[in-house]
């Protein structure tokens, strides 16, 4: 398996073992009223451990194979990386018309925030797996 | 349109070179063993400059590593 689908396979891994679970939670208890200290802590510590999964992951999968995650992104690599990317962008744009155009008329403070956060996660798990795709079926 | 696709016969000439590896022809044209392995298969086209260097690399022009298969369409 190639060291960027590795890396795009942790990086899918992350967000499902962390905004999976915030995102379950918060559709639970949709909090309203800004501010919100405990909704705050739970977007705390879902970024957080995000960023330590993430951060120790490629630790890991850069000792396990240091030759591969030295080497620059050839031109393949680049072509997968502008096809998720641009896979993405219709994905957050979209997202970012609902929250930032619609969702303002019928919703407020936290219902926003999580909608906007959502639309984020959504497009980066799209991006992630348009690489991780692509990179299966050796395109 | 004409609709076709491309072909190789890049593991012929692999072989015809010694047997050399994916590994050594990818890191002799700049690209990674998976890129190679892609091309080799036909699932990814590879830009002009590289196939312009796997042609170098096996000392052949470019139509030896390369072909263009047209297929029989019907219609304007």
């Amino acid at each position: 398996m190639p060291y960027r689908e590795k890396t795009a396979w942790l990086s899918l891994i992350a967000m499902a073992v962390t905004f999976g679970p915030y995102f379950t939670i918060t559709a639970n208890s949709m909090p309203e009223a800004l501010p919100n200290l405990r909704q705050f802590g739970l977007f705390a510590i879902a970024a957080m451990v995000q960023m330590l999964i993430l951060g120790m992951g490629h630790l890991y999968l850069g000792r396990r194979s240091p030759q591969d995650a030295r080497t620059p992104p050839d031109e393949r690599d680049r072509t997968i990386m502008r096809r998720s990317i641009s896979s993405a962008y219709y994905v957050l744009i979209v997202g970012m018309i609902l929250v930032g155009c619609v969702m303002p008329f019928r919703s407020s403070g936290w219902t926003i925030i999580n909608a906007a956060l959502f639309m984020i996660v959504a497009a980066e798990v799209v991006h992630y797996s348009v690489v991780v795709f692509s990179y299966r079926r050796q395109a | 349109m004409m609709e076709g696709s491309i072909s190789n016969r890049i593991r012929v000439l692999r072989f015809l070179n010694g047997e050399m590896s994916q590994a050594e022809l990818g890191q002799r044209i700049g690209v990674t063993r998976q890129t190679i392995a892609a091309i080799e298969a036909g699932k990814y086209s590879p830009s002009l400059e590289a196939a312009f260097r796997i042609a170098q690399v096996f000392n052949v022009p470019l139509a030896e590593v390369f072909q263009w298969d047209t297929k029989a369409t019907q219609g304007a």
